[in-house]
Order: C-alpha cells, then sequence, then structure tokens
C-alpha cells in the first residue's frame, strides 16, 4: 500500500500551477547567478530608500487594493491597507513617466518610459507581459477603453514642442513588439501630463498651456480654442493654466490657474456659446485637479497650501477641506472605484484619504524637499539614519528595514506653507553620549543683520522613551552656529559640546548639576569661550579619548587641552580654509586630518607637531569609521565623484572606486553593523564592520552592495509561494455563479465542492453513525462505497465524474482503516505513511461503468438519509 | 530564531496570549489578543502597523501564531554564505503569518498586503492547533493540535502534504531541527521524529506537564570528533506549563539517556522563549525567559554535557512605573514578550497591556545581576491616532527646561581667577574667615537693632534690614529694602552698610538685574550707588574679577542691543517732538499778528505754492519730494520726512513755528544721553 501511495504521488496531475509565479519572468533570478555574484563579490553603486515617489499621479488597481506609483526607473505596487511595497516592476532602462491601467483588462497596468518603451504588466504577480518599442522618449501616457491605441506625449523636432500622439499597439503574441504606427493628436502642448485629460470616455481630449485651452473632439476631428486675457496688466497677470482635469461624464472641463482660481468650462463644443464659472479658495497656484469617478459630483484640488479641498456640486459654497496635510499637493488621484483618493506631496510621500476626507495611510520615502544641512547622523540607540526632515523636523529612517520611523518635530511651530516666506531652519543637529543627548540649532534669518539662532538640548528620557527638552540657548553665538560637537570619549564624566560660530568664538558647554535645594535639575552652561586672532571658527573635532579639541580657524587649525582648555598648538599650511576636520581612531588617533578648500588634504601628527603627509584631493566628505582606523574621503572632480578609502598611517589608500555618482556628494556617513561581514577580499575588508552611505546633491541616498542586482532588488520575488486559496463563502452561492460556471469550469468547480463539503459531511448525523458503526457489522466498504459514489452522482444532476474520487476519498478516510486490499479509490491522506490523493481514478471507470451509474440515478436513495 | 514560545495558550492559563516577533532583524512584533485582534506593531518607532480580525475572531480565536521565514529563494552553500547575503540585503522582507485557530483551522495571512492569503482547513486538524512551526527551506508547515495529530501542509498548493498521529494525547509543541530533518514533537513524552519517514527516532521523559515550548539551542554538537549526521550532541530546550524549570536535552547516539541533561531555573511559568543559537562550540547560548510574573532571567551558558543542579539566571530584569510623590507605590509593569537583536547584544522588550504593548531596546551589559527599568507608560495609555498617520513625534518641552539667554550666568563662560590654584586655596580661606566674622556680627547687628528700635530712624534701620536680610537671604527683608526708589534714602544705606556684606549685596542685585526689566531699573540706582561708594573697598579684593563675571557679562549683553536702541531712541524723539510741536501750533492759533510782524514776502509765496501742488496731484510726487529733499538736510529718513510735511502742511502759515520745531529736533538729539537712556530703561 506504501509504494502504490508513493507512485500516485508521482503521477498525481498537477491540476492548477500557480499561475505565472512559476513562469522564468525577468524578476526571478537563478540561484547559481546568486552565488556566481557572492563569489565575484564586485561592488556596486546602490540606491537606498527610494527614488521620489511624488513624479507622477499615482494610479489605483480597480479594487482599490493596491496603488501604482512611479519611482526612478521602477513602478512600485503599494497596498492601501498596509502601506507596504508588494512589489515592484522594474524592467524600464531609464525614467518611468507615466502609467495607467490597462482599461480593457483592469488587472494589466501600461506604464511609459523615456527609454521609448510601452510595458504592459500583470502587477499581480509582478510580471512584465509585453513590451512595445516606440523608439522615442516618452513623457506621459493614456489609455481610453475605446479603442485599441494608447496616447503618449512625445517631442520629436525641438526640444521644447511636445505632441500628443496616439499609438497602436500591434496585437501579437511575442514578448517584443514594435509599435511605430503613430498618429498625430494634438501639438504645441506641455510637458507635463496634468496638462492633458480626456473627457466623457474619450470623446474628446483637453490640453491647457501658458494661457489657452484647446479641445480636440475625436469624432468630429476638430479643435476648439479658448485663449484667457494674457495682458500685462496686473489683475490678469497670473491666468496662466496649470492643469487641467475632464467631468467623467458631462461635458465639462475643470482648469486650475496659477492665481489660485479653477475654472469650469460648458459648452466648450461651440467656441462663441461656452461659459465658465470660477471657484476660488486657493490663493496660490492650482496644483492638481481631480473629479470624483464615478458621479462626477464633486472636484478635488490641491496647491501649495497642502489643503485638499473637495468642491460638492461645483458650487463656490460648498467646500470640504482637509488640512495640515504636511507639503504642497503635487498630485491627486481618484480610485476607479470612487473609495480613495490619493494626494502625491513634494516631501516624496503619498496619502491615501477616504472618501470622506479622513487620511488613512501614509506611503513616505526618504523626505526630498528641502536642503540636507544637517548631514548624516546615526542615532546610537535606534541605529537609525537622522537628517533634515520636514521643515522643522528631523527624520528618523530606519535603514535596516528601509523606511522611515518617524519625523522628530524640533521647532514645534506651526509651518506655513507659502512661497518666500522666510522660516526657521533647523541647521545643526549632532548625538552624544550614546544617544542620550541631542543638540540642535535653529535659525532663521531675514536680513543680514537679523539673525534668530537658538540651541536646544534634548535628553532622552527612559521613563516616557522620549526627547525632553532640558536647556534652550537663545542666541548661544552672535553668528551663525558652523558646527557642532558633542565629546564621545568613554570615560568622560560628563557631557561637553563645543560649538563653533562665525563671530570668531568657539564655546564649550558643559552638562553641570545647577540644582537648587528643591528639584535635582542638570543643565547645560557655558564652560569655556575660546578664539584665535578673530578668525572666524569654521570647524571642531575632539579627539577618540576626547582629551584632545581641535578646532580650526580658517586656514588654521588649533589643539586645545580639553581638561583645562589651554592652546596647546597650532597647525597652519595656508592652503585654503580648512572645510573638514578628523581625527584619526585606534591606531592611528596620533593623526589629525584636515580637508582644506582648495584641494588638498593634509595629515598632522600630533606627536611630532609636523605635517605627515599631504595630498591633492578635492574633498566633499571625509568620514572616520567609528570601528576602525579607516577613514573614507569622496572628492569632486570634473566627471564625477570618486571614493577613497585610507588609513591615515598607510600611504597608500585601501581601496578606490572611481566615479561612484555622477554628481555632488554632499555628505557621506558609516553606519556600524549589528552582524560583522566577512569579505575576505582586502579591497573590501572595510566595509566589514560598518557600511558606508553617501547623500548626493539631488538627495538619492546611495551605498555600496556586494550583492547581485537580482539579490538586492527583488524583495517579494522571493517570497514563499503560497497559493492564494480561500474557501467560498455563502454568498457566493446566492449570487449564484456556482450554478453558472458549472459547465464552463469543471475542474475548478471540484475543488471547491471539496471544499465546500468538507463541513457538510462532518455534520450530517446520518453519516456520523454510518462511521461510528463498528466495522464488522457494516457491509463491506467497496460495496458501500459504489453506492454512495452513485448517490452523490445523482444530486450533481450532470454527469460530471471526477468529483467522485474526491467525496469518496473523505469518506474512506474514517472508514476504512483497516480495511486491507484496496478498493480502486485511494485516500486523501493515510495514518502515519503519506499518500496524495490520486485523480486519475475517473480513467479506469470503464464507459459501462458510468451508463449504469447514469441509471443508478433514477433509484431512490433516500433510504442513506434514515440509516 | 524568534519563533518559540507562541503556542503557549491553554485553557487555563490566560496568559499565554500567542505573539511573535518577525525572523531576521525583528522589524515587526505579532500579537493575538484574546479579543481575536490579530495586530503587527512595528519594532523600530512602537507603532502599530496594521490590525485583522478574522472573521471568525469570536468562535475561533487565535491560539498560536509564526512568521513565515523571510527566506531568498532556494539556497545552496554553507550557512556561511548565506548570513551574510542576508544581512547586506534590506531586502529580507517578511510577509506570511500562520494563525492557528481554536477551531483546527490555519490562516495564512499576508502582512503585506494587510488581507488573508488562505485558508488550510481541509482535511487538517478538528480540535484546537497548539502550535505552529514552518520549515525554513522547503515551504512546508507542520502544526500540532488537541486531536493527536500533526500535519505537514504544502503552503504552495494549502493542502494536507501528510497528517499522523503525534501522540495519545494532544501535541502541544513542536520544533523543527537547524538541518531540516528532524521534526521534535511535545505531547505526553517528547519525540523526535524522521521527517522523511514520519518515524520516531527517539524518546525523552521528563516533563510531569504539558509541554509549553520547544526550541534548540546549537545547531552544532560540542564534541566535532565523529562526523556530524545534523542531529545527533545538538542541544534542544523544553519549557512546561506550571513548570519553573526549563529542561535541556541531548540528541545522543545511543537510545538510553532519556533524562533532561541540565535545567535552568526561573521564577514562574516560562510564557515567552527567545534564545541566540551558539554556532560553535566557545559561543554560549543566550536565552532570555519571559515569566508569567512579568520578570525576564536571562541565562548565558556554554553547553558542554551533563549538570546535575539547576542554574540560575544570570540577570533578571524587571519593569516598574515611577513612584510618584508619596502617595503611590512603583508598580510592576509585566514584561510580555523579549527577543534578542541581530546583534546579540541588546534585547527587545515588550511590555505593558497587550492591547497598548511598548516595545523597546535594551542593550544587556551582564554584569548586573538585577535590572530594574524605570518606565512611565501612563502616556502610552492613550492611543495616537495621530501620530499613526503623520508619523510626527513632538519631544516634550516642559517649563521645567532651563533657558539661557544672554546675560544669565551659564550662556558665556563664567570668568575664572587667572591665577592657578595655591591662590584658590588662599581666597578659601578667607571666605572661611568670613562665615566666622559674620556670625559674630550678626550677634552685634542684632543688638543693634534692638537700640535702635527705639528711635526707629528710618535711615539707619535700612542698613540692617539689609544686612540681615542678605545673611539669612529673607525675599521679604530684601524686597523691602531693595524696592525703595528714594534715591538719597539708597545713598545712605549704602554708606552705612557693614563693607562685608557689599559682595553679597552686588550678588543679590546681579540676580535681580536678571529678572523682569522693570525691576532691574531700581537695581541699577543700587548698583550705581554701592560701585561709587565702595569702589576702594571693591579694588581692594583680589578675587574681584571672577566676583564680578557675571555682572560684567549681564551689562555687556544688556548694552549690547545699546547702539541700535539709541538709534531708534533718537529717531523716535524726533518724530515725537515733532509731533507734539505741531499740535502745539494747532491749539493757540494767534498767527495773524505775527505774520503781520514777520513779513517775508517771497519765500512764503514759494512754499504755499509747493503745498498747494502737493496736495492737488499724486503724480508730480516724486518731483516734489526732491525738491523737499533739496530743502531739507539729507540724511533724515523716510517716515520723517513724511511726518515733516505733515507738520509744514499744518503749520504752513506760520514761519516761525517751523523754525520752533526743527530747534525743538536738536534738543531731542541732544536728549540722547546714554546714561540717562540706561537709567530710564
Amino acid at each position: 500500500m506504501r509504494g502504490w501511495g508513493s507512485v500516485s504521488r508521482g503521477k498525481r496531475p498537477i491540476n492548477r500551477l500557480p499561475s505565472g509565479k512559476l513562469g522564468a519572468g525577468p524578476v526571478t533570478a537563478s540561484p547559481c547567478a546568486c552565488a556566481k555574484m557572492v563569489e565575484e563579490e564586485s561592488l556596486r553603486v546602490v540606491r537606498c530608500g527610494g527614488s521620489e515617489l511624488n513624479f507622477r499621479r499615482a494610479v489605483f488597481s480597480a479594487d482599490s487594493k493596491y496603488v501604482f506609483c512611479v519611482s526612478g526607473d521602477f513602478i512600485k505596487v503599494y497596498s492601501t491597507a498596509t502601506e507596504e511595497c508588494v512589489h515592484i516592476l522594474q524592467g524600464h532602462r531609464n525614467l518611468v513617466t507615466g502609467i495607467q491601467l490597462n482599461p480593457r483588462n483592469h488587472l494589466q497596468l501600461y506604464s511609459c518610459s523615456f527609454d521609448g518603451t510601452i510595458k504592459l504588466w500583470d502587477y499581480i504577480d509582478g510580471i512584465l507581459i509585453k513590451t512595445f518599442i516606440v523608439g522615442c522618449k516618452l513623457h506621459a501616457l493614456f489609455a481610453l477603453a475605446c479603442e485599441d491605441s494608447v496616447f503618449v506625449i512625445i517631442n520629436k523636432e525641438k526640444p521644447d514642442v511636445f505632441q500628443l500622439v496616439s499609438v497602436k499597439l500591434p496585437k501579437s503574441s511575442s514578448q517584443e513588439i514594435e509599435a511605430k504606427e503613430l498618429s498625430f493628436v494634438l501639438d504645441y502642448i506641455n510637458q507635463s501630463p496634468k496638462c492633458i485629460a480626456f473627457g466623457n470616455e474619450g470623446e474628446y481630449v483637453a490640453a491647457v498651456r501658458d494661457f489657452y485651452l484647446s479641445v480636440y473632439f475625436f469624432k468630429k476631428k476638430t479643435t476648439s480654442r479658448f485663449t484667457l486675457s494674457s495682458s500685462r496688466n496686473k489683475k490678469h497677470a497670473k491666468n496662466n493654466f496649470t492643469c487641467v482635469a475632464c467631468h467623467p461624464k458631462e461635458d465639462c472641463i475643470a482648469t486650475g490657474h496659477r492665481d489660485g482660481k479653477i475654472r469650469l468650462w460648458r459648452n466648450f463644443d461651440d467656441e462663441k456659446k461656452y461659459t465658465y464659472t470660477c471657484l476660488h479658495w486657493h490663493h496660490d497656484l492650482v496644483m492638481d485637479l481631480a473629479f470624483s469617478v464615478t458621479e462626477g459630483s464633486s472636484l478635488l484640488s490641491g496647491g501649495r497650501e497642502s489643503v485638499l479641498v473637495e468642491w460638492r456640486e461645483a458650487a463656490e459654497k460648498n467646500k470640504e477641506f482637509l488640512p495640515r496635510l504636511g507639503a504642497t499637493i503635487e498630485h491627486i488621484s481618484v480610485s476607479p472605484a470612487g473609495d480613495l483618493f490619493c494626494t502625491s506631496h513634494s516631501d516624496n510621500k503619498m496619502i491615501i484619504i477616504h472618501r470622506n476626507l479622513e487620511a488613512s495611510a501614509v506611503i513616505q520615502g526618504l523626505v526630498k524637499d528641502r536642503n540636507i544641512v544637517t548631514g548624516l547622523m546615526i542615532d546610537p540607540r535606534t541605529k537609525a539614519l537622522v537628517l533634515n526632515g520636514k521643515p522643522g523636523h528631523l527624520q528618523f529612517y530606519s535603514l535596516q528595514s528601509d523606511k522611515q520611523l518617524y519625523n522628530l518635530d524640533i521647532i514645534q511651530q506651526e509651518y506655513i506653507n507659502d512661497y518666500g516666506l522666510i522660516q526657521i531652519e533647523l541647521t545643526k543637529a549632532a548625538f552624544g553620549c550614546y544617544g542620550n543627548w541631542l543638540a540642535t540649532v535653529e535659525q532663521r534669518q531675514e536680513k543680514e543683520t537679523e539673525l534668530e539662532l537658538q540651541m536646544k538640548l534634548w535628553t532622552y528620557n527612559k521613563k516616557t522613551q522620549g526627547f525632553v527638552l532640558n536647556t534652550k540657548v537663545n542666541m548661544p553665538h552672535e553668528d551663525h552656529i558652523t558646527a557642532l560637537c558633542f565629546c564621545n570619549a568613554q570615560k568622560s564624566e560628563n557631557p561637553t559640546l563645543v560649538t563653533t560660530s562665525k563671530d570668531g568664538h568657539f564655546k564649550v558647554w558643559i552638562l553641570t548639576d545647577d540644582s537648587d535645594i528643591y528639584k535635582k535639575a542638570v543643565g547645560w552652561t557655558c564652560d569655556f569661550v575660546g578664539s584665535y586672532h578673530k578668525y572666524q571658527a569654521t570647524n571642531c573635532c575632539f579627539s577618540e579619548d576626547g582629551s584632545l579639541l581641535a578646532v580650526s580657524f580658517e586656514e588654521i587649525v588649533t589643539i586645545w587641552d580639553s581638561e583645562t582648555w589651554e592652546l596647546k598648538c597650532t597647525f597652519c599650511q595656508r592652503a585654503g580654509k580648512i572645510r573638514h576636520l578628523c581625527f584619526g581612531r585606534l591606531t592611528c588617533s596620533k593623526y589629525l586630518l584636515g580637508a582644506t578648500e582648495n584641494g588638498i588634504l593634509c595629515c598632522w601628527n600630533l606627536l611630532s607637531c609636523a605635517l605627515e603627509w599631504s595630498a591633492k584631493l578635492n574633498m566633499r566628505v571625509l568620514e572616520p569609521d567609528p570601528n576602525s582606523e579607516n577613514i573614507a574621503a569622496i572628492s569632486q572632480s570634473s566627471t564625477g565623484s570618486d571614493l577613497f578609502v585610507f588609513r591615515p598611517s598607510e600611504p597608500r589608500p585601501l581601496y578606490i572606486q572611481k566615479n561612484i555618482s555622477r554628481e555632488e556628494v554632499q555628505w557621506g556617513v558609516f553606519v556600524p553593523r549589528d552582524v560583522p561581514e566577512s569579505f575576505t577580499s582586502e579591497a573590501y575588508q572595510w566595509l566589514n564592520r560598518s557600511q558606508f552611505y553617501f547623500l548626493t546633491k539631488s538627495q538619492s541616498l546611495l551605498t555600496f552592495s556586494t550583492q547581485s542586482p537580482e539579490e538586492k532588488l527583488t524583495p517579494t520575488s522571493k517570497q514563499l509561494l503560497a497559493e492564494e486559496t480561500l474557501p467560498t463563502t455563502p454568498f457566493y452561492f446566492i449570487l449564484g455563479k456556482h450554478r453558472q460556471q458549472q459547465q464552463d469550469d469543471k475542474l475548478n468547480e471540484a475543488l471547491e465542492d471539496e471544499l465546500v463539503q468538507l463541513p457538510l459531511t462532518e455534520n450530517i448525523p446520518a453519516i456520523s453513525e454510518l462511521l461510528h458503526t463498528p466495522a464488522h457489522v457494516l457491509p463491506s466498504a467497496s460495496f458501500l462505497c459504489s453506492m454512495f459514489v452513485n448517490s452523490l452522482l445523482l444530486s450533481k444532476g450532470t454527469k460530471s465524474a471526477e468529483e467522485i474520487p474526491d467525496d469518496v476519498s473523505m469518506e474512506e478516510e474514517k472508514e476504512s482503516v483497516d480495511s486491507d486490499e484496496e478498493n480502486n479509490f485511494t485516500e486523501q491522506v493515510q495514518d502515519t505513511n503519506n499518500t496524495d490523493l490520486g485523480k486519475d481514478i475517473i480513467h479506469q471507470l470503464s464507459k459501462s461503468e458510468e451508463k449504469e451509474l447514469r441509471k443508478f440515478r433514477k433509484v431512490d436513495y433516500s433510504w442513506i438519509t434514515a440509516l | 530564531m524568534a519563533a518559540g514560545g507562541g503556542g503557549v495558550a491553554e485553557p487555563f492559563s490566560p496568559a499565554g496570549v500567542p505573539c511573535a516577533f518577525s525572523p531576521q532583524s525583528q522589524a515587526y512584533f505579532a500579537l493575538a489578543s484574546t479579543d481575536g485582534h490579530l495586530r503587527v506593531w512595528e519594532t523600530a518607532n512602537n507603532r502599530l502597523h496594521q490590525e485583522y480580525v478574522p472573521s471568525a475572531h469570536l468562535s475561533g480565536t487565535c491560539t498560536c501564531l509564526a512568521w513565515a521565514p523571510a527566506r531568498l529563494q532556494a539556497k545552496e552553500g554553507p550557512q556561511r554564505k548565506k548570513r551574510k547575503s542576508e544581512a547586506v540585503g534590506t531586502s529580507n522582507q517578511v510577509d506570511l503569518l500562520a494563525l492557528g485557530t481554536a477551531v483546527g483551522s490555519i490562516l495564512l495571512y499576508s502582512t503585506v498586503k494587510g488581507e488573508l492569503h488562505s485558508k488550510l482547513i481541509s482535511g487538517g486538524h478538528d480540535n484546537k492547533v497548539n502550535c505552529i512551526q514552518w520549515h525554513q527551506d522547503n515551504g512546508c508547515l507542520y502544526s500540532c493540535s488537541d486531536d493527536k495529530h500533526i500535519v505537514e501542509w504544502n503552503t504552495q498548493t494549502c493542502k494536507v502534504k501528510c497528517k499522523w498521529k503525534g501522540d495519545n494525547s494532544s501535541v502541544s509543541s513542536l520544533c523543527i531541527s537547524p538541518d531540516g530533518k528532524m521534526l521534535l514533537s511535545a505531547g505526553r513524552t517528547i519525540k523526535l521524529w524522521v521527517l522523511e519517514t514520519k518515524e520516531v527516532y527517539r524518546h525523552f521523559t521528563g516533563h510531569a506537564t504539558p509541554v509549553s515550548s520547544l526550541m534548540f539551542t546549537t545547531i552544532r554538537p560540542p564534541n566535532e570528533s565523529q562526523p556530524f549526521d545534523g542531529i545527533t550532541g545538538l542541544y534542544f530546550l523544553s519549557g512546561a506549563v506550571h513548570d519553573r524549570l526549563l529542561n535541556v536535552w541531548q540528541v545522543r547516539s545511543e537510545n538510553k539517556e532519556k533524562n533532561a541533561v541540565m535545567s535552568f531555573t526561573v521564577t514562574d511559568e516560562p510564557v515567552y522563549i527567545d534564545l541566540t543559537l551558539s554556532e560553535n562550540k566557545e559561543e554560549p547560548v543566550k536565552l532570555a525567559v519571559v515569566c508569567r510574573d512579568g520578570q525576564v532571567h536571562l541565562f548565558e551558558h556554554i553547553l558542554n554535557g551533563y549538570c546535575k543542579k539547576p542554574l540560575t539566571s544570570n540577570c533578571t530584569i524587571q519593569i516598574a512605573t515611577p513612584g510618584k510623590g508619596k502617595k503611590s507605590t512603583p508598580k510592576p509593569i509585566p514584561i510580555l514578550a523579549a527577543g534578542f537583536c541581530a546583534d546579540k547584544m541588546s534585547l527587545l522588550l515588550v511590555y505593558g497591556s497587550w492591547f497598548q504593548p511598548t516595545i523597546e531596546r535594551v542593550a544587556l551589559n551582564s554584569k548586573e545581576p538585577h535590572m530594574c527599568l524605570v518606565r512611565d507608560i501612563s502616556i502610552c495609555w492613550a492611543p495616537k491616532v495621530e501620530t499613526a498617520v503623520t508619523k510626527v513625534r513632538t519631544p516634550m518641552m516642559n517649563s521645567e527646561a532651563k533657558v539661557l539667554v544672554p546675560g544669565i550666568p551659564g550662556h558665556h563662560a563664567a570668568i575664572k581667577p587667572a591665577p592657578p590654584q595655591t591662590e584658590e586655596i588662599e581666597s578659601k580661606r578667607k571666605l572661611g574667615e568670613n562665615e566666622v566674622s559674620i556670625e559674630e556680627r550678626l550677634g552685634a547687628l542684632d543688638i543693634d537693632t534692638k537700640k535702635e528700635k527705639g528711635n526707629l530712624p528710618q535711615t539707619n534701620s535700612f542698613p540692617v534690614l539689609l544686612t540681615q536680610g542678605l545673611e539669612s537671604n529673607d525675599f521679604e527683608m530684601l524686597n523691602k529694602v531693595l524696592q525703595t526708589k528714594n534715591l538719597n534714602l539708597i545713598k545712605r544705606t549704602v554708606l552705612r552698610m557693614p563693607l562685608h556684606a557689599v559682595i553679597p549685596l552686588l550678588q543679590e542685585l546681579t540676580k535681580r538685574l536678571q529678572g523682569h526689566p522693570n525691576s532691574a531699573v531700581l537695581m541699577v540706582q543700587w548698583l550705581k550707588c554701592v560701585l561709587t561708594i565702595h569702589a576702594s573697598y571693591l579694588s581692594t579684593l583680589p578675587d574681584l574679577v571672577p566676583q564680578l563675571g557675571t555682572l560684567y557679562q549681564l551689562m555687556e549683553s544688556r548694552v549690547k542691543t545699546f547702539q541700535k536702541l539709541s538709534h531708534l531712541h533718537g529717531k523716535l524723539i524726533l518724530l515725537i517732538t515733532q509731533v507734539t510741536a505741531s499740535e502745539k501750533t494747532k491749539g493757540p492759533t494767534c498767527p495773524a499778528q505775527k505774520a503781520k510782524l514777520v513779513y517775508e514776502e517771497e519765500s512764503s509765496e514759494e512754499e504755499s505754492d509747493d503745498e498747494i501742488a502737493d496736495k492737488d496731484s499724486d503724480d508730480n510726487w516724486d518731483e516734489d519730494e526732491e525738491e523737499k529733499g533739496s530743502e531739507k538736510d539729507e540724511d533724515v529718513d523716510e517716515e520723517e520726512e513724511e511726518e515733516e510735511e505733515d507738520a509744514e502742511e499744518k503749520g504752513e502759515e506760520n514761519g516761525e513755528d517751523r523754525d520752533v520745531a526743527s530747534e525743538k529736533e536738536l534738543n531731542g538729539d541732544s536728549d540722547l544721553d546714554p546714561e540717562n537712556e540706561s537709567e530710564e530703561e
């Protein structure tokens, strides 16, 4: 019996393959390829934290379960319920510029890219279905249900002349198809897809640019054009169109303008009789507009005010607001079902909003709104990357899970989103003493002479698990603070902070016990003020043991004893202002490194007080590794940025990688690893204990990886391949699909029945009675079985013989534990030894037997229930 | 690593709520509470990630849960390689969560999609599922139940692969061996099964009560003399309901030894267990056991053979609330779960209530045998809906924070005595002498006051009051004296005060100067008197510079903006005088006579013409101004100019009045005596 079982398992036909998942799409990497890559260990620069999510409008899936957005060369599929990225669709070789659901199959997605291709995806499984090669740069994509072509924006001749053309997508079974059949629709349009809208199920297309609105009617093949007054008088100066949206049902076009007005155009099929009404709430330009999909009764608008406005019934007085969305609304999209909205914001986030204007989920990438001035830091407590986030906030970004943890509100003032307002900015921050202290500097400068500075010192309160303000210092210096540095030595008994400023002083702040008798309190006080010949203090750095403090005053480096604050010695190279300063670590602690603006890297020996070596390198970043002697330096040249990893004691760099990025690298940081790596190759040993991250000018966070691209970039394709099987609900039967599908799809039907009938068989008392009767009293199993099968056949009323084995096997499982030489029916589950259910039983029933069985239908088998 | 402890829930044990950390980086903590809700928390920022309520959550509550291994595709090569690639990639996203229910079904929930992925029921259990284990490699799922069976599921097809009877009683716990070829199950006895053949390989007996948790603690045997077959020599751990001992067993090659090798003792029944696998024989096994009484016990032990005595914990962690004031006593906060972080040096602690737990990362230093963490979780009670969506945290800014503004001591470095230590000692000695003498003098002063009480001359009692107030630091007494406005009185008081009280007085004055500007005005009078009268005494003091350093800094910072202020003041005076001047001319107008007396034909005509033009058209404004500019001084501001125009308009008929106004301007300027100013302020 056992042997048989194993055979049957081998022969068992797989009735349902997990569709697509086993297909060898480009996303699944073969394991051997991975292994090879690991062995080679070539170091690549990889992106962390993702690209921007707010480049184009997000697109919802038909059931609103997923939302798609373009992100660099990829398309990301997020779950609207959990904010998690479900898939990353990759295959484009350049920036993805537009996505749209396939109107004829809502499980598919079209995308277009600068690489000149349109791709069709199965987004549920994350598989590329087809590639249409168009050939020229595609700037946006639109798809309509009624036609078998899509519309794209291209610029063929001149760099700033854009055209809307339709591309006929040829039907073919091959993976890559050339789609060269372009037909011209509109010329001289705006590049942004926000300025094109298709209305009333594709009857017309509206495009706006500068001061005119043009509407092209597909049936009439005519274009009507409406121009707003753009005269030089002040009243109409800001009449420019910014975006357009079309009503889904009616002939109505909404346009947004630079002065904050929204115009609703009607009767535009006649160039004379057209009318428009104005809605005005926004005080700054309208960034995007969207009509609610189902009935089109409400219009959504958003702009720099970061308030989502819903205009009900297109009336000025019926407004609903969702304020405080945090940053400028760049795009608004509405799900096809109409239950969700999605707004994309300038700070690289998307907010999923319910129909009743309640934000339900935030998909947040690395905040990219503003300039990063604090640099990159590591919070020693959470190991999170810390940098400027939302205005006035510090963002904590988890590198392990690659997502933002939270924003810490440092300034705690309401941010007013308005152009040209001078805001308080968070300029410096530093962590000290294993994350117990956080120092932040904020400044606001309206005019040359009016500088407002504030330094805040926060302590981490373990009881409440959060930062608490300890000391606030108004105007800690009379001019800009240039650097901030904690003394992080192991043995330092009290925390020390040094600030340097352009006013020529550096201040040493220490934590003192300034308690009066009533409350035990500690606070920071200034301990020492140092200066050097009225030069501006530009940088400061503590040595590893905290005994020395190096402060650079423009071209001169001064070394101070941290015990007595005496000036020990000065170094001067006359090679330009010092831009970076750092001490060597561990065995190299006798070295001090300084990089100057003139592109010279100097290394001084602190014992001999002499210059050890210098090199000509235009340094942008100089970062010591906290776990080793290594120092990473990134230099900027005309072609790109180069990375050098070296030890101060050795003349030769450990590792050089040219061209790590085409743009300027602004900040870098070493992040200690939780689990040390074991790269055997000497060149990569510097990555063993820490990982190096750097941030470029366009605020993309990059790091180094030895993994193959497939391994790094496809998280979800390597998930457990578990099939989605959910039992059918009673509603399913009520809706009657069950009967209809019966003829069409027998395989599936059998499967469902099996699932549904399982509880039924267990609950009928007659059957349980039958099962509990001792075996020797019952007639032989084979006899009972055949009758039982027949009864089942009758109840079906069809000739589908396929279910027989399934149902019977359930019966058999309990009944015939001890029945030996087996009838033809196998068990689904057996004791101890597993045998899978063989479905090939069917074939063993001869045709004559089948006929006989059909006869049995007419016989009354009600006796079985009476048993 | 953190897969265990899930299936603890017994009908009679309410504490064992199924919960688990997600594998690898412990980014999530899944918790199925007794109300049938499954909640997934983010460990890094303690935020509710998602909540899921199974449709049958009331009838079939969740009894155990297990995260699917976040694995890469089937992997060849040694263990080492695998670890490396996993650590680098942030890609090991975890997704599936298996939930066992009280009715015997198993749900697979996708945390990425936030919905039920599949439901395993057909041919499975018909009683409560006690434990679920994922196989790390082949995508199988093992579950055991009260129906005495163990089921092997194929998660790809969601079908039963195999079902066999695991024990004569209910099977309560499962564990898969590190190499994935063996399975431990615990019913009445602990059995080790060979997965391929489903045959029992070993029996272990020892626990009297149902075993609640099973875990392998090593992945390699301690002695590697014979070739390793994947199981022999490995240790595993078991904990049982109502048992304060955790037993460690070793799989021996000979079948004789059936008893536990050693045991760990804890204070209460273990609820959640996590450990770090030791990969070689030198590396100790670290074990964290959360007990029902809410404590965590940490063990660190190198497993190498038999040990008779139960081992006690190296470290115990407790959490308590801060006792606020005298009224409330600190209360313990139960720890619900604990998991080791990837670096094995820190522990993730979950504590508080099941509905709103707090997750914290605690660094371990094994030196202390007992750690009591004081945590205030009262803030955490209120669910933070707002932060859940915006992801903004607001750090506390309370009034207790120290504020340093320029001038307050501490904002700038205190001025220290320049000479080195020897002199400091001297000054200290001096201070000591002073104190003694003050005591003596106090006595003397008391007598003085008594004597003079009869007369009650105010001038005499003020110095006495002042010195007494300074000695005793009596706020009211000092207020009485220092708030006087009589300049003469101040002078006389300062004259008659004893010398030793000068420095304390100066310090008191400094303190008060830092306060409200209104009181500072008064203090400045005092300061002025003290400095003028006692200058000679002060100059004799050796430590004058540090003594008066703060005062100096204060004055320095206060007068820093003085220049700007005086500019402003000057301008304002200019305006005000002109306004008042124009108003004066408005009131008593008797210009007719004067106009007759002073007769200047040409000039008056010109002016009047100008003014008329000015009123008539705005267009000619520019020209007009130019003319004005030529007429008036160049260095006055626009505002002033306008004001002056107003003045002119009103006083146009009278040439002399204008002259008066300009004279007053001059006066206004000359009024700006800096010293006066400071006193006024």
